[in-house]
């Protein structure tokens, strides 16, 4: 009977797949046929299918194995079968990267994009595309630019957006088909249009004077001549994004509001626009425009809320969700749509209720939130779990409004945790209730008990594990820490390794934190030594032996407080130390700690369409653990020791200038290494040895400068500078360096870039002033259990005290961002959050200083006629402590 | 085969495809050449240096002829090989105005001669010792002198002198290769 069922499944999942069992040697063995004499398509065309679903699959080839099925497809190019024929085009596609001598194919392609056989062309310039690199690109460039003013849209479209990708590979090469690209943007099928425009702004975006010229003068033709042009809703969206880019840019020297910006009135004239689609996305534009003001966008929100009325689903839905995701910004105006929202709660459409729902949560008053949470309830089982996030976070954006409010809506969390549902969602829910217990100190205890039946039953083993780490911070610091333990303890006896190995770390936590429970927790822990396996046991024989020492150092070492280093840096030190052969013991101080990574909350970057996204000038270097190879290259890098942090880039010029000079400090031990990256933005200039001059600080020393050889236009390029800080006198090691930039000008013709004549002349430019401040030289460390690190701190460190009145800040949080960003040190147990309504509050920071000393600092802060401080610094170096102090006031 | 289709073949009636390999240094003339052969609705106009290889077809004489026209630029010979296990016959074109890069004719002509898709091959070869309009033009007896084809005992071969421009020699050329072609193809059977 069971074998029965299970046959039908197995016929009901296979069903129409006939590819489902292909395995790929198989495959590549089917493949040879493609060589015979005489191709048959009959026969060729399946099996090439079956290698591009494999391919599709994820299925991996070797170099060898690509290359060879790659050049035994090459010969069904003998084929006039079209549909093998275009088969072959997507194999070539998928193929492109993996095989070797790809470009064997060009003619083959540059022959049928141009032949007669319109099934081909458009298809042919794809392919072509993606086999062509830096090197051809001059080849077909001929074929290229006759294809994008082609008669037929199908190919000019193609051509159009392979311009735009191959625009990655050789921007110069494809900014010679502007004229081209002009043509066709006057096209009279809209598709081509679009991609036209596409290209267009792809090849001016750097130029921000051409791609308001653009965007005048297209707006223009659309608005008074073209008629046609108009029909173009895919162009004319287009031009909106770019529209409201520019307005963003301008946004920092404007003056004036920005409903004066000509742009921003063409976004508004296009919510008149015939096409719904042109409509929403204008409003949607403007409510994402930062920095509005709510009339700025009062227009945009009632045409979201007109097209929230829309007998089309798929308009209420786009405008609830943009109302839904300005609720934050702009809660005034969308409060203004409330009737129209509370309509849609019953939309038949359960996507559209939900975001509607959740948008009303944000708004609405405290008292709107048992109707409209009981609202959910009735068909939260109904929705997808992408939508089940969005209500979970509108329940973490309300508990964060209302704490008054947690219960109800810790209930609800709790019973949405015990649905079925996937990780994401269940990992929401949860991320959900531990921010409430954060924020909430009341909310703690019921908090943790939900989570405590929730991993009675949780089939996400990150997750439990996740929680379990929590219950071992906060547990001990609950009333009455011992009910936790049943619960983790039967982890231990229930589940897999990994969750027993974490639940055994969490015991340790109350055994090191609560001196009653110890004797219980080392009988647990004995038990976890029998384990079967190695992890649990290992964790288990650790922790049951430094718990038994009863050092209090220790345990804050060990137990509490964990090793902070970054992983991959102490792979490379150990590996380094095992190869010298020393009798030296191994320096942990020497691995750079881990750079505490930014919360979530901070800003995120908004999303943008892959056209309009920020141009290529943009100098944007990534983080630390990369820029160590670039440093490590530097001829004297490996004498400075390991690299110890990198601070944000500092502009050390305004943006619109001729050159532009960013500045990255990179801070080891004892020195520093400056790096800075210029952008040339003269097209008639080529710099060379350029260099920053610097005029340093008393006690500071210049080692080395390198300079950068050559700077050709609109390019960056990277000088660096390495300066030795103060010797032995830390609290001179802050300072403000003056700084200019010197370099040869050659003259040269903007069209080629090459210089005019050989001889060039010195020049400089002065940027702004450095500043060496104290949090470059200060990594955050994130301590778990800083009450305990400050205990023991207490005996062991150097203290300082200092009072300062603060009388520039006007309430305590401005005083808490500007301590925290001073001082560069890591904010623990959330005490950078101040609970409303309060008049004093602690600040808890702990950090470590170049050379790997530890700082821990207590500001104490009061509210009254400005802000009083009261700093206590407790470091491992006395002088560290009074530099500290002593840099603030 | 069955029995029909034999006999069909035999007796030479029924059209037969053959792939042939047209290759030769960049700029000896092989798409020219090419071009020549194909029905005057399939002539391009203008003709530009092949990138990889360029699939072309055309009839004489009753066989339809798949010919791979191969890229002749350095950096594409190593390619070649990929197309040498499945063709019935090689058209070798040669520059004969070029008589600096005579012996680079010769060093890949022995590649190809000894590669071992090849050299195992009763495989008929026929050159084209193209531009003979040209002033400086060496005779195609000289040409067969300089590459030592009278070394080639295993293949058949073919040496005509042509222009690829007006067409003139290729037709000879070409029907020494049907006949050779055709002849293996009923030993075969
Ligand atoms: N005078 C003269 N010129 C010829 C003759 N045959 C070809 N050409 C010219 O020689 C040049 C090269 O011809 P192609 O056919 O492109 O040469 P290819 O061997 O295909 O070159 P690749 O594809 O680069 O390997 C063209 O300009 C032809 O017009 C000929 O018989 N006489
Ligand atoms: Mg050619």
């Amino acid at each position: 009977m069971s074998g029965f069922k299970r046959d039908h499944k197995e016929e009901e999942d296979g069903g129409g797949n006939p590819f489902q069992n292909i395995e790929k040697t198989t495959v590549l063995q089917e493949a040879r046929i493609f060589n015979e004499t005489s191709v048959n398509p009959r026969k060729c065309t399946p099996i090439l299918t079956k290698l591009l679903y494999m391919l599709n699959q994820g299925e991996q080839l070797s170099a060898k194995e690509a290359t060879d099925v790659f050049f035994a497809m090459t010969k069904l190019f003998q084929s006039k079968d079209v549909i093998l024929r275009r088969l072959v085009y997507l194999g070539i596609k998928e193929l492109s990267s993996i095989a070797d001598d790809v470009i064997i194919v060009t003619s083959s392609l540059t022959k049928d994009m141009t032949g007669k056989e319109d099934l081909y062309r458009a298809a042919a310039i794809r392919a072509l595309c993606s086999i062509t690199d830096a090197t051809m690109l001059q080849a077909i460039e001929r074929y290229m630019k006759q294809a994008i003013v082609d008669r037929n849209p199908a190919v000019s479209s193609a051509a159009l957006v392979s311009s735009l990708h191959m625009a990655k590979l050789a921007p110069e090469v494809v900014k010679r088909w502007v004229n081209e690209a002009q043509e066709a943007v006057n096209s009279e099928n809209i598709m081509v249009q679009y991609h036209a425009l596409g290209l267009l702004y792809h090849i001016r975006k750097s130029d921000r004077l051409a791609v308001s010229k653009l965007v005048t003068r297209s707006i223009q033709t659309l608005m008074y001549t073209n008629v046609s042009l108009q029909k173009s809703s895919y162009a004319v969206c287009m031009l909106i994004r770019i529209a409201a880019k520019l307005i963003e840019e301008e946004g920092a020297d404007r003056k004036s509001s920005k409903s004066q910006s000509p742009y921003f009135q063409y976004i508004e004239s296009c919510f008149r626009h015939k096409s719904e689609m042109v409509v929403y996305e204008a409003a949607y534009a403007v409510v994402n425009l930062n920095n509005s003001t709510s009339q700025e966008v009062a227009q945009a929100i009632s045409v979201l809320q007109l097209l929230s009325a829309s007998p089309k689903p798929a308009l209420r839905f786009a405008a609830v969700r943009t109302l839904n995701q300005v609720a934050i910004s702009h809660p005034a105006a969308v409060t203004a749509c409330n009737l129209d929202l509370e309509n849609l709660i019953t939309d038949s459409n359960r996507s559209i209720a939900t975001l509607a729902i959740t948008t009303l949560l944000k708004t609405g008053a405290e008292s709107s939130v048992d109707r409209l949470m009981k609202q959910i309830a009735t068909f939260v089982s109904e929705i997808s779990d992408e939508f089940k996030v969005v209500v979970v976070q509108a329940i973490r954006a309300l508990a964060l409004k209302f704490p008054r409010k947690h219960t109800v809506l810790m209930n609800f969390l709790s019973a949405m945790l015990r649905d079925d549902g996937g990780l994401e969602y269940k990992a929401s829910i949860a991320d959900t209730i531990i921010t409430i217990i954060e924020d909430n100190p009341e909310a703690k205890e019921t908090g943790l008990a939900h989570l405590c039946e929730f991993i009675e039953d949780c089939e996400h083993v990150s997750l439990a594990v996740r929680i379990l780490h929590l219950l071992g911070k906060e547990g001990p610091k609950t009333k009455q820490p011992s009910r936790y333990i049943r619960f983790i303890y039967n982890r231990v006896i229930l589940e897999c390794p990994s969750i027993r190995a974490a639940a055994v770390s969490a015991m340790a936590q109350f055994g090191a934190s609560c001196p009653d429970l110890l004797e219980n927790i080392q009988v647990l822990l004995a038990r976890c030594q029998m384990d079967s396996d190695d992890e649990v046991r290992d964790r288990a024989t650790y922790y049951s032996s430094i718990l038994n020492r009863q050092d209090k150092a220790l345990y804050n070492n060990y137990v509490l407080n964990t090793l902070q280093v970054s992983m991959p840096a102490l792979e490379k030190s150990l590996s380094e130390y095992i190869n010298l052969n020393t009798a030296q013991p191994f320096d942990i101080k020497s691995v750079p700690v881990v750079a505490v990574s930014k919360s979530e909350n901070d800003v995120k970057q908004k999303p943008e369409g892959m056209l309009i996204s920020s141009g290529p000038t943009k100098i944007s270097p990534s983080r630390d653990e990369n820029f160590a190879d670039k440093l490590n290259s530097l001829p004297d890098a490996q004498s400075l020791g390991p690299h110890f942090k990198s601070s944000e880039i500092v502009e050390l010029t305004e943006s619109e200038t001729e050159y532009v000079v960013k500045c990255i400090k990179h801070c080891y031990a004892q020195h520093l290494v400056l790096q800075f990256d210029c952008l040339n933005t003269l097209n008639d200039q080529l710099l060379e040895n350029v260099r920053v001059q610097l005029d340093v600080s008393e006690g500071f020393e210049i080692i080395n400068e390198i300079p950068c050889p050559k700077l050709p236009y609109n390019e960056t390029g990277t000088t660096y500078v390495i300066v030795k800080f103060p010797d032995g006198d830390i609290l001179n090691s802050v300072g403000t360096f003056g700084a200019v930039l010197k370099f040869i000008v050659k003259d040269c013709d903007p069209a080629t870039g090459l210089p005019d004549i050989d001889e060039g002349y010195d020049d400089e430019y002065m940027l702004e002033e450095l500043e060496i401040t104290l949090a470059d030289q200060i990594q955050k460390v994130n301590k778990a259990n800083w009450g305990a690190a400050w205990e023991e701190a207490e005996s062991t460190f150097h203290e300082i005290e200092d009072t300062y009145s603060l009388s520039s800040m006007n309430t305590l949080e401005e005083a808490v961002v500007n301590i925290i960003k001073y001082l560069g040190l890591q904010p623990a147990e959330r005490s950078d959050k101040v609970p409303k309504g309060k008049s004093t509050h602690t600040l808890l920071l702990a950090g470590i200083f170049r050379g790997g000393v530890d700082i821990l600092v207590r500001a104490k802060l009061a509210l009254a006629d400005g802000v009083t401080m009261q700093l206590t610094v407790r470091s491992t170096d006395q002088s560290i402590a009074e530099l500290i102090t002593s840099a603030i006031g | 085969m069955g029995l029909f289709q034999k006999l069909v073949s035999f007796l030479g009636v029924g059209k037969k495809d053959v792939n042939v390999l047209v290759v030769g240094l960049n700029n000896s003339g092989k798409s020219t050449v090419v071009n020549n052969f194909k029905a005057d609705d399939d002539k391009v106009t203008d003709i530009v240096p092949t990138v990889g290889f360029s699939v072309e077809r055309f009839q004489k004489q009753n066989l339809g002829f798949t010919a791979f026209d191969m890229s002749g630029h350095g950096r594409y010979r190593d390619l070649w090989e990929y197309y040498y296990k499945d063709c019935q016959g090689i058209i070798f074109v040669i520059d004969s105005s070029d008589r600096l890069r005579l012996v680079v004719v010769k060093e890949e002509l022995d590649l190809l001669l000894q590669h071992p898709d090849i050299c195992q091959k009763k495989i008929p070869i026929l050159f084209f010792a193209n531009k003979m309009d040209c002033r400086e033009a060496l005779s195609s007896v000289k040409i067969a002198a300089a590459l030592g084809l009278d070394k080639i005992m295993d293949k058949p071969w073919h040496i005509s002198a042509s222009n690829a421009l007006t067409g003139e020699g290729l037709q000879e050329g070409v029907e020494w290769l049907t006949q050779q072609i055709r002849e293996l193809l009923s030993v075969k059977v």
